[in-house]
């Protein structure tokens, strides 16, 4: 079968895989044994533009509910009353625009690299910010 | 009391050894696949894991299906592979039904997987298997000429059908030049044949996933699919040694197991050499085609193979 | 004897990746007839879109499509950037184009691959992906995201390409005019994949005039319909950009072939051109979000914007009427147009080729699909007639508001 595509595949047989292995080897039977031998490959480094799990600084925020009007995915929440008024972000629904951070007129919301963020409640507390 | 142990223990030894060898080997199949395509691929026990799996899971049968076939075509499919191992000599070890059959049982015990499964696909009663079953046959008729020439050209050069007999003569030093190229010429024939033979791209047409979902396995599930896979498996193992033993009997004069390794490393290389570089590199075929390289080149080849050999015998003689 | 046997093919099916149903009458295996069914999905987009701000909606119109996550939002900007006379900056503009042609890559790379797989070739599905991995680094090094990238505003794009990221870009646009040869080499002179994909599901010029095809598809027919030629759209204008087309165009599938794999290397020149004449200035023509959300409201009057896809035009046509939310918004996919080809090319073949035919006019159906009204489960041929009433009564209610 000398084909073009035949060569190429025979390159590749010769050099180093691409794909890389998911970030434990195999599901481990029992987590205690796997952490304590623990080879556990970390995950990919991301970009300096990526946009992660929201970060919001509290105590700057004015309550003024831009970022609720622009959010497309209406992750956002204003809870409180005027003077006190904060906002809720749930990042279950977060679709990772970043549009709330550009019409933010304090800048109390950036993102972070955080990525990782499967979790099997959607309410928990990792992915309720604010 | 030692015959009833030959008769009993010795096949079903040689049926489990033959099984676990056969998943080792798809395992290396796969991974050597993989390789080629720049992955890292499965980890060797992987067709294991696949097996339990698949009987673990529920056995589903489709309401309009002829039953009995449809239930008894996974179970003689496997059969039939496993017999198989039982009249082809394993390297050192003698088969233990050499005697009572040849090349052309074997040869025809080859077809029985095949088959079952096409009795498996109508008997299911899903058009994609009926459109499956029906390449099956198609190949089945365009690769059995081939496979013919092959026996006859090699049992007249050796005079006998026995695999015993040919496995024990080292075809290639028996032959004139002329000869020669017509071995040759029967060993292109047959790896060519091979991947047809065991259903894997490019002639996996009956099965070809994207077109017909599987084709023949289509309503297949559980246990079933497991002895299904089994026999493919068992099947591919038996042809490679097949063809070890018509080809390449060739002994390094060690040890028993030593042989027997030797013997297993030219049954690998026959495999990666004549299933896994040809499925990855190849795209599928359509069924029409199949049957035009088959009726057209490859049995004029093997036509051409068996006069030779016949030109060589008369001369040598 | 003949007898014909129908085959259902889909909405389920390990060819198809989105849900359509084909029903294939064959003969053999020879198909003597075919029919396709779409409205499978309905996802309510455009009903969304009408209920929200416009800058909400750019995020949603990214989502249409995960493949062409830039085209659908980039024409909603144009149509809206055109009811509000917002004059965008030109560096923006040469932005807009660098991301529309990495993802013109990525996405047929991908299609590449794909179609690779209909015909059982794996090995070269995982090739092109592993080489289409540059093109998504490159695109998330600019953007941040591999897929949805967040790029565009109404006015200019939301993050710039600085000086210090020329280079990473010319390396890959320089990687893949090195890659051509090879990409070319294993498909086009492939000789399995020639076998499956020469004269198989042939589309004639005056067919594909006829069924109005759109992007790749028309142009291996041999119909040079090109957006960026025809009406040249951003940047469009100043770049050299002219539709490619086989020299003997048969318009079968190893000629759609031919021209996606050609525009692979038109990206990466036009990438390299935008790079050479882009000035620096501004991106964004108004800086304030809240600015414009407030200027929004004051937009009135009706636009369309159209721009090209990889698998050929999308259009958009949105009003405004002094409202935050449009008052109308339709979105049409390249593969709307595509569809209709279909039964056209597969009648005549084998039914191994209906895969590669139906995959090689690189279908997005869930972008394409509206949702069908069915009244008491009865299957309803609307004539032509009905189908004029309907969009009176639309173009009233439209109008009414």
């Amino acid at each position: 079968m000398p084909t073009p595509a035949f060569f190429e595949l025979v390159k590749q047989i010769l050099s180093k895989p691409v794909t890389n292995l998911f970030p434990s080897k195999y599901a481990p039977a029992s987590i205690k044994k796997f952490l304590k031998k623990g080879k556990i490959n970390p995950p990919i480094k991301t970009p300096d533009k990526f946009r992660g799990k929201l970060i919001y600084e509290k105590d700057k925020c004015i309550g003024c509910g831009m970022c609720v009007r622009v959010c497309p995915s209406s992750a956002m929440e204003l809870v409180g009353e005027p003077p006190k008024r904060k906002i809720k972000h749930y990042v279950s629904r977060c679709t990772f625009c970043a549009i709330c951070t550009e019409v933010c007129p304090v800048k109390c919301l950036h993102m972070s690299d955080e990525f990782l963020l499967a979790d099997f409640d959607k309410h928990s507390e990792n992915l309720i910010v604010g | 009391m030692e015959t009833i142990m030959q008769i009993v223990f010795v096949p079903i030894g040689i049926a489990s050894l033959g099984l676990i060898l056969s998943l080792i080997f798809k395992g290396i199949d796969r991974r050597i696949a993989a390789r080629f395509q720049a992955r890292v691929g499965p980890p060797l026990v992987q067709p294991f894991r696949d097996i339990m799996k698949l009987m673990l899971k529920e056995t589903i049968v489709p309401e309009n299906c002829v039953r009995w076939v449809y239930e008894s075509a996974p179970i003689i499919a496997l059969v039939g592979s496993l017999m198989l191992l039982l009249y082809i000599p394993m390297g050192p070890f003698n088969a233990p039904l050499g005697n009572f059959g040849d090349l052309i049982l074997v040869l025809y015990l080859f077809t029985i997987p095949s088959l079952a499964m096409v009795a498996g696909g109508f008997a299911s009663g899903n058009p994609y298997a009926t459109i499956g079953a029906q390449r099956e046959m198609v190949m089945m008729m365009s690769y059995e000429l081939p496979l013919a020439m092959l026996a006859a050209a090699t049992a007249w050069k050796v005079t006998s059908f026995s695999i015993a007999k040919i496995s024990s003569t080292v075809i290639w030093s028996t032959v004139g030049p002329l000869g020669l190229v017509g071995i040759l010429l029967l060993l292109v024939v047959v790896l060519s044949v091979a991947p047809a033979e065991l259903v894997k791209i490019p002639f996996d047409a009956p099965e070809a996933e994207t077109e017909i979902a599987g084709g023949l396995l289509v309503d297949y599930s559980g246990r079933n699919l497991a002895l299904f896979y089994l026999s493919d498996a068992v099947k591919s193992f038996a042809f490679a040694s097949l063809i070890v033993a018509l080809f390449f009997p060739f002994k390094l004069g060690t040890t028993i197991w030593g042989e027997f390794l030797w013997f297993l490393l030219k049954v690998l290389i026959v495999m990666i050499v004549s299933v896994t570089t040809v499925r990855v590199a190849a795209a599928r075929l359509q069924i029409d085609n199949i049957a035009g390289y088959y009726w057209k080149p490859i049995a004029l080849v093997s036509l051409a193979a068996l006069a030779l050999i016949a030109i060589d015998t008369a001369v040598v003689i | 004897m003949s007898k014909t046997v129908n085959i259902p093919i889909g909405p389920v099916h390990p060819a198809l990746k989105e849900p359509v149903r084909f029903t294939i009458e064959v003969e053999g295996e020879k198909v003597v007839g075919a029919d396709y069914e779409v409205g499978y999905v309905h996802r309510g987009i455009e009903w969304a879109g009408m209920r929200q701000n416009p800058i909400k909606t750019i995020h949603l119109s990214e989502r249409i499509c995960g493949i062409c996550a830039f085209c659908h939002p980039l024409c909603f900007v144009q149509a809206i950037e055109e009811i509000g006379d917002v004059e965008v900056p030109e560096r923006a503009e040469y932005i807009r184009v660098i991301t529309a042609e990495l993802e013109r890559i990525h996405s047929h790379m991908l299609w590449a691959g794909v179609a690779a797989h209909e015909i059982g070739f794996d090995s070269i599905l995982n090739l092109t992906w592993n080489i289409r991995e540059k093109v998504m680094d490159i695109v998330e090094y600019i953007t941040g995201n591999r897929v949805t990238y967040g790029m565009l505003q109404i006015g200019g794009v939301r993050r710039n390409i600085t000086e210090k990221q020329y280079p990473k870009i010319r390396e890959a646009t320089q990687y893949y005019r090195e890659l051509l040869d090879k990409i070319e080499d294993v498909f086009l002179r492939d000789p399995t994949i020639r076998m499956r994909s020469r004269d198989v599901g042939i589309l004639t010029k005056k067919r594909a005039l006829e069924l109005c095809a759109v992007g790749p598809t028309a142009r291996a027919s041999g119909v040079p319909k090109d957006v960026r030629q025809d009406f040249p759209y951003i940047a469009y204008p100043d770049l050299d950009v002219k539709a490619i087309m086989p020299e003997e165009p048969i318009g079968d599938v190893y000629d759609r072939i031919f021209v996606r794999i050609r525009e692979i290397g038109q990206s990466a020149d036009i990438i390299e051109q935008c790079l050479d004449q882009m000035e620096p200035g501004p991106i964004l023509a108004e800086q304030n979000v809240a600015k414009l959300l407030a200027d929004l409201q004051n937009f009135e009057g009706e636009a369309v914007g159209r721009a090209e896809a990889p698998r050929g035009e999308v259009f958009h046509y949105v009003r405004m009427n002094k409202n935050e939310a449009p008052l109308s918004w339709k979105a049409r996919a390249p593969t709307y147009n595509n569809v209709q080809t279909w039964p056209d090319m597969i009648v005549g073949e084998e039914l191994a080729d209906v895969p590669i035919i139906v995959a090689s006019i690189d279908p997005c159906v869930s972008c394409t699909d509206r949702v069908t009204l069915i009244k008491d489960g009865k299957e309803e041929i609307v004539t032509g007639e009905q189908l004029h009433k309907l969009s009176v009564l639309k173009t009233k209610r439209v109008m009414r508001r």
